[in-house]
């Protein structure tokens, strides 16, 4: 026991790394064991990052849990771990998503082994991220995680449809989702990995607190280039990694497509934990380094981010295909992330910029909940009709009333509504961002609008309306595997909604000793 | 248990009733019903602990110390946002409205839904209940309203709206009260398309929430402003003289308004939405699509009248900074969107034919008496005029359900298909449905402001005379013209529905209602009349004096300055009672006898004007072409097609499509040509060489002997003697 | 005693006759013995210079007795090639042997 709590972070961390290598050894055949066996193994990291949460003491300020290894002294970069409040929340998150992304694709059936391998590395990848307390083992989870992503996008993705790309040429969609994906996310992380070498290189570590101070403390010129203007461009290479990943517009456009084209469960991943990979980087990596920068660009990152806003909710408005839909819905969200972000940017240390971080974190949590929760539904309805198509349903409600009921809760926390999770996490954004950026908070209240419109699109050609007769007696109501996915989702998103005290007591105090 | 732990307790019983239905008893109809009553029963005994400890306690004690309890509930920085709840004078008297209008409705709902009735022959959920066909001891068939097939889910979403509404009246801030606010909009939606089978409803559902919405985000930034600015969004916090005095005296960025004003317009927009003020009117007539239970309580009595609830209690914000007869910001647009609205929808109401759109125009017009008569100051009268219509206009709202319910099952009875909320389809119910002509008939009076009698008349007066005595004049004319035309359009309904002779055949066999229906209008009826008489003013003649102006009193002491009364003046009783007189014999005069068949008598004199009041002023259509339809093409082809997929998926794909361009240069130009050619002209060479020089492999040993010794002799020699190699 | 020149004048007649052997025979025995009557000559050249040069050394008769066991050897294998390839194409004549032609 006393192994287990000196070494929380590096078990949650490599635990689903090891369970992917045990399954390794488990017959292809034998699918069913190796669902519940993923499902099983997945569920110790949650024990664990559980074990985290309540250990964690939220009145302690800096890093909690912290490990160091020598791994690469040569470069003076360590296996340094550890987390605080905002990391915490995410480690919860990514941990809590994982086994029931596994639980909702009990229904995959081809190559069962290597998916459930896939997506346990996953996990180890995205874990990495929020943990790592040094910026080379920060790149290197980054960069692991996109491997089982693009496999999952594009060996298990949705069979049908194509994309003509340039020049008339057709190929699968999930072929060109899963490259754009890919090529996007890497073209991002170019810039990040010449930054990251960069910073090391001068201050002559990779360790993040430190690097934070000695980078800061850097006066004079470099390369010959005033410090001014090498950190601005290092700024942005950071910048546009993690604006990318987020994805704020105009980035975006390889989220839908990912996000359509995944299978069910990598939705869930993507929207839920792998969108925040990049919110985090801008929370963890570039307010700390660039204080400075981040403050003269904020104005342009949140005009971004109330573009995000804006056109996500149009663009998600826009859709017939429900899935893309709620694809789109996640640039709409995300959006407030990184407005709450800028706006702290701006106005680092006010009593404002901790609520508008306040409000960012906990939005990057309660967008992982809905989202995940919309995307499932989507694949349970998807698995019942094999259309995405919102003209093809119509007055499903008497046919699935669980099933709806569920989607109405689920959209309702996605749509903002008083007294589930959204919300709270929005009105501060709003609230932290409105003295700031007036303007802009202002402008983004046409995406809220938005927001309301395509949720009730969505229910309304799902659910409502007369009876598509053509599925009577083909559709079954939820099953219970299916309930015990969406169950605790939809029981944070009231629990946030009602009691958020739990939750953002824990991200409030670090952010108010972080910024 | 104290008073403040009963407050905290009041809204929860609804919602427990909402998880208990929606969890485990919603296949049985009958312990659904009883939850969602009993709970209702719950909260209404609560409410009355509460309203009567106020009265004990009094309303100036009240007012200066409020029931009040507050806790911690979100940390914010280096402070806490806190939640709680206050029940002062205006909310102890809303409680009291609300309490009675959800009780009644509750229990009316059971007889509305045809509980006790057999299940439909082909009901389906998602659609109105189409009736059941049953043998009788003689063999004969009759077809008989049946069970609505939804009955327990109905019970759960009216269960979460009186949640959401005891939460918004018993908040002590804003925050919670937005909460409330939402969650009754959500309810609205679903109720609205509670029949989600039917298109209209659908259509009619999406459209509530939206347009509400609009006004839900001003809203939101209203607060969100409030609470940059203060720092609190407790009430009693912000109505203190100095956080007062502070937002009047910041300015707020935009057009030269104080903070003050720029979060009152906020805030009232939000009511503008919630109460249906014009231009944000159109949703709630459509919402008649629901059940009736559901407009006469969330679309008549509470919901809408939490709006203008909303704005009263904001009353000290919205007019900080008011001198005497010099209106704020605020409280300008609130006085001409109020009347305006008030006059506007009155002159829809007269022309429109289904007895739920009627009203529907009824109630709009009615809010924006309240939000005219807070515009210009009249706070009391605004909550008196917001207690008065909601018992009167749940009473009409739950008497047209009954004539409805009455109406349909004739049409069942006699196989008719009907429109069963038109007017012109009815006639002479009178004798048929005595209870509900005689609570009808209450309600419409009231609705009218029968003089005297009625509670209708003492908080119209009140606003009447408010608006006279203030010297606002326009205000007080436009709400009088549209006294009139209420009181026209009320006796128009009055007599179409229960006078003349029946006009169809199905209204000839309407009986009356079961008593789960009409015990409801029995009491809201007896509210509609009695509680008039708690706000007469002093100074009338006559009656002026004989019982105290106990609403007054009490309700004003809510506000730290205890507002004036106006003195007594004549014109505006006279006034309002030549409209009240006048409209309503007009409107009997002209539809005490309308044939079976015959067109609307005001068709022809009207004639264009008709139509166009039919037809609602063209709005639905205008902001389809203006909004819906612009909105719906930015987001399809605009946002998605144009800038998603042609800009950026274009620019991505051109990015691509060039780095193609450059790798195939990069190979056709570089690798093949320079890179790939000398490579292969190295092994081509060689290759050559060997085809040139194998003819000398002959296989033959001695000849390669010689070619050895030959070569070695020949390059000894060159050695030896040309390089001199020695 | 015989002067140098005498055995070196033997040795490389012996030596061409050897080569004209190798060079001219078809039969692959003959070339064989070519081969061995080449060795010889050489061996004989080793002798001579160790005689007539550096008696006190004993690297002279050392190869010698090197080539002849090194002759020995390849007789030995070159006598089994032959006869493997007699087996197999019934023939020794060195111009039908040519495999490795092109």
């Amino acid at each position: 026991m006393d192994f287990v709590a000196k070494h929380l972070l590096t078990l949650t961390l490599f635990i689903p790394t090891l369970s992917g290598l045990i399954l390794l050894f488990f017959p292809s055949e034998k699918k069913n064991v190796i669902r519940w066996a993923a499902f099983v193994l997945s569920l110790i990291p949650l024990a664990l990052s559980l074990m985290l949460w309540f250990n964690y003491e939220a009145s302690i300020p800096g890093f909690q849990f912290q490990e160091q290894y020598h791994w690469y002294s040569a470069i003076q970069a360590s296996f340094h771990l550890g987390v605080d409040g905002i990391s915490l929340t995410m480690v919860l998150l990514t941990t809590l998503l994982t086994p029931l992304s596994i639980l909702a694709s009990f229904n995959i059936e081809e190559r069962v082994k290597a998916y459930m391998i896939l997506f346990l590395l996953l996990e180890t990848g995205m874990l990495g991220v929020f943990m790592a307390l040094d910026l080379l083992i920060f790149f290197v989870f980054w960069e692991i995680g996109l491997v089982p992503m693009y496999f999952l996008i594009n060996q298990w993705g949705s069979e049908k449809g194509e994309r003509t790309i340039w020049g008339g040429k057709q190929i699968s969609a999930r072929t060109y989702a899963s490259i754009k994906f890919m090529i996007y996310t890497m073209a991002g992380s170019l810039g990040l990995l010449l930054a990251v070498q960069m910073l090391g290189v001068v201050s002559g570590t990779f360790d993040i607190p430190l690097l934070i101070e000695k980078w800061n403390a850097i006066q004079g010129s470099l390369f010959g280039l005033s410090i001014g203007t090498v950190k601005a461009l290092a700024f942005w290479a950071f910048a546009l990694a993690f604006a990318i990943k987020v994805p704020v517009w105009p980035f975006h456009t390889w989220l839908p497509d990912a996000h359509t084209e995944a299978p069910t469960a990598g939705s869930m991943i993507l929207a839920g934990v792998l969108l925040k990979l990049g919110a985090y980087g801008f929370l963890r990596l570039v307010l700390p380094l660039y204080p400075a920068e981040a403050r003269t660009f904020a104005v342009a990152l949140a005009f971004l981010a109330t573009m995000a806003i804006i056109f996500g909710a149009l663009d998600s408005y826009g859709q017939d295909d429900f899935k893309r839909l709620v694809a789109y819905s996640s640039v709409n969200h995300m959006g407030f992330v990184v407005l709450g972000i800028a706006a702290a940017a701006f106005k680092a240390g006010s009593e404002n910029a901790t609520i508008a971080i306040n409000g960012a974190v906990l939005q990057m949590f309660n967008h992982g909940l809905s989202a995940a929760g919309m995307f499932f539904l989507v694949g349970v309805i998807y698995e019942r009709t094999h259309t995405r198509s919102l003209k093809e349903y119509g007055g499903l409600f008497p046919l699935v009333p669980v099933f709806g009921g569920v989607l109405i809760f689920v959209s309702m926390s996605s749509l903002g509504l008083p007294g589930l999770n959204g919300f709270i996490s929005e009105f501060l954004v709003v609230r932290g961002a409105w003295p700031i950026f007036t303007f802009y908070t202002a402008l983004s209240m046409v995406g809220l609008l938005f927001t309301g419109a395509y949720i009730l699109k969505g229910l309304k050609e799902v659910l409502h309306g007369p009876l598509n007769e053509k599925w009577v007696g083909h559709i079954k109501e939820m099953n219970s595997r299916e309930l015990v996915v969406v169950t605790p989702l939809m029981a944070l998103m009231l629990l946030i909604g009602v009691w958020p005290a739990w939750i953002l007591d824990v991200i409030n105090r670090t952010v108010e000793m972080l910024f | 248990m104290t008073i403040e732990t009963i407050i905290w307790l009041l809204p929860l019983p609804p919602l427990l009733a909402f998880f208990l239905i929606v969890l485990f008893t919603n296949r049985s109809k009958k312990l659904s019903h009883i939850i969602a009553v009993g709970a209702a029963l719950l909260s209404w005994a609560g409410s009355m602990v509460v309203f009567f400890r106020a009265l004990q306690v009094g309303g100036h004690h009240l007012g200066e110390h409020p029931f009040t309890a507050a806790i911690n509930w979100l940390p914010l920085g280096s402070g806490w946002l806190r939640i709680g709840v206050l029940v002062d004078p205006l909310s102890a008297t809303t409680l009291f409205f609300v309490a009675w209008t959800v009780l009644t409705i509750f229990l009316y709902s059971v007889g509305y839904h045809n509980y006790g009735q057999p299940k439909g022959d082909a009901d389906r959920m998602g659609l109105p209940p189409g009736g059941a066909t049953v043998t009788d001891e003689h063999g004969h068939k009759h077809t008989v309203p049946s069970v609505e097939p939804m009955y327990s889910r109905f019970f759960a979403f009216i269960g979460l709206f009186a949640f959401g509404m005891y939460l918004l009246v018993v908040s002590d801030n804003l925050f919670t009260s937005f909460v409330g606010w939402e969650i009754m909009g959500l309810c609205s939606y679903l109720l609205i398309g509670f029949w989600y089978g039917k298109a209209s409803a659908r259509a009619a559902m999406i459209k509530a929430f939206i347009t509400t919405r609009i006004g839900d985000v001003f809203m939101l930034l209203g607060i969100a402003y409030l609470y940059a600015q203060t720092g609190t969004l407790t009430f009693r916090q912000i109505f203190t003289p100095q956080i007062l005095h502070e937002l009047v005296s910041t300015p707020a960025p935009v057009l030269g308004l104080s903070a003050a004003g720029l979060i009152g317009i906020l805030l009232f927009i939000g009511t503008v939405g919630k109460s249906a003020q014009w231009p944000l009117h159109v949703w709630l007539p459509d919402a008649m699509e629901g059940p009736t239970p559901v407009s006469a309580m969330i679309h008549a009595a509470t919901m809408v009248s939490a709006g203008v609830y909303m704005v009263i209690r904001m009353f000290p914000l919205l007019s900080a900074g008011a001198e005497h007869a010099h209106l704020t910001t605020p409280m300008m647009a609130m006085a001409f969107i109020g009347a305006f609205t008030a006059l506007f929808s009155a002159t829809i109401a007269v022309a429109q034919n289904d007895i739920k759109r009627v009203l529907a125009y009824s109630t709009i017009s009615q809010l924006g008496y309240m939000v005219a008569a807070l515009g210009i100051g009249a706070y009391v009268a605004a909550a008196f005029h917001l207690v008065t219509h909601a018992f009167f206009k749940a009473l009409l709202f739950l008497g047209s359900g009954s004539v409805i319910h009455g109406v349909e099952h004739g049409a069942l009875y006699t196989s008719m298909h009907l429109d069963a909320n038109d007017m012109f389809n009815m006639g002479g119910l009178k004798k048929k449905m005595p209870i509900t002509f005689w609570t009808f008939l209450i309600g419409g009076f009231a609705l009218s402001g029968f003089p005297v009698l009625t509670a209708g008349f003492w908080s119209k007066d009140e606003i009447l005379s408010d608006a006279f005595g203030h010297g606002h004049h326009i205000v007080f004319w436009t709400l009088a013209a549209a006294a009139l035309l209420t009181a026209f359009y009320t006796m128009r309904q009055i007599s179409l529905t229960f006078l003349g002779k029946p006009r169809t055949e199905a209204t000839r066999h309407a009986h009356e209602t079961p008593w789960t229906m009409t015990t409801p209008l029995v009491i809201l009826a007896m509210f509609a009349v009695t509680f008039g008489w708690l706000g007469v003013p002093e100074h009338f003649p006559v009656l002026g004096g004989l019982l105290p102006n106990w609403f007054h009193d009490f309700v004003g002491s809510t506000l730290t300055e205890h507002p004036e009364t106006v003195p007594f003046n004549f014109v505006p009783l006279v006034v309002s009672l030549v409209v009240a007189l006048g409209g309503l014999s007009l409107g009997w005069l002209v539809y005490r006898n309308v044939p079976a068949g015959a067109q609307d008598p005001l068709k022809k004199p009207l004639g264009k004007l008709y139509t166009i009041l039919q037809h609602k002023y063209y709005f639905d259509e205008m902001y389809d072409f203006l909004f819906v339809r612009p909105a719906t093409w930015i987001s399809e082809v605009f946002a998605y097609q144009w800038i998603d997929r042609g800009v950026i998926d274009g620019l991505l794909h051109a990015i691509a499509a060039l780095s193609l361009k450059i790798g195939s240069f990069l190979r056709n130009y570089i690798d093949i040509p320079i890179v790939n050619g000398s490579g292969d002209l190295a092994g081509n060479t060689i290759k050559r060489m060997g085809v040139t020089f194998r003819v000398l492999q002959t296989g033959r040993v001695q000849q390669y002997m010689v070619i050895a010794i030959l070569t070695t002799v020949t390059f000894g020699a060159v050695f030896y003697y040309l390089l001199g190699w020695h | 005693m015989v002067p140098l020149p005498w055995y070196l004048i033997f040795a490389a007649a012996l030596f061409c006759i050897g080569l004209y052997g190798v060079l001219a025979r078809k039969n692959a025995i003959a070339i064989l013995m070519g081969v061995e009557l080449m060795l010889n000559a050489v061996n004989i050249n080793l002798i001579a210079f160790w005689r007539y040069q550096a008696v006190e050394q004993v690297a002279g008769p050392a190869f010698a007795v090197i080539v002849f066991a090194v002759a020995a050897a390849e007789v030995a294998v070159g006598l089994a090639l032959f006869i493997s390839i007699y087996r197999r194409r019934d023939s020794i004549i060195a111009d039908d042997i040519d495999l490795l032609k092109w």
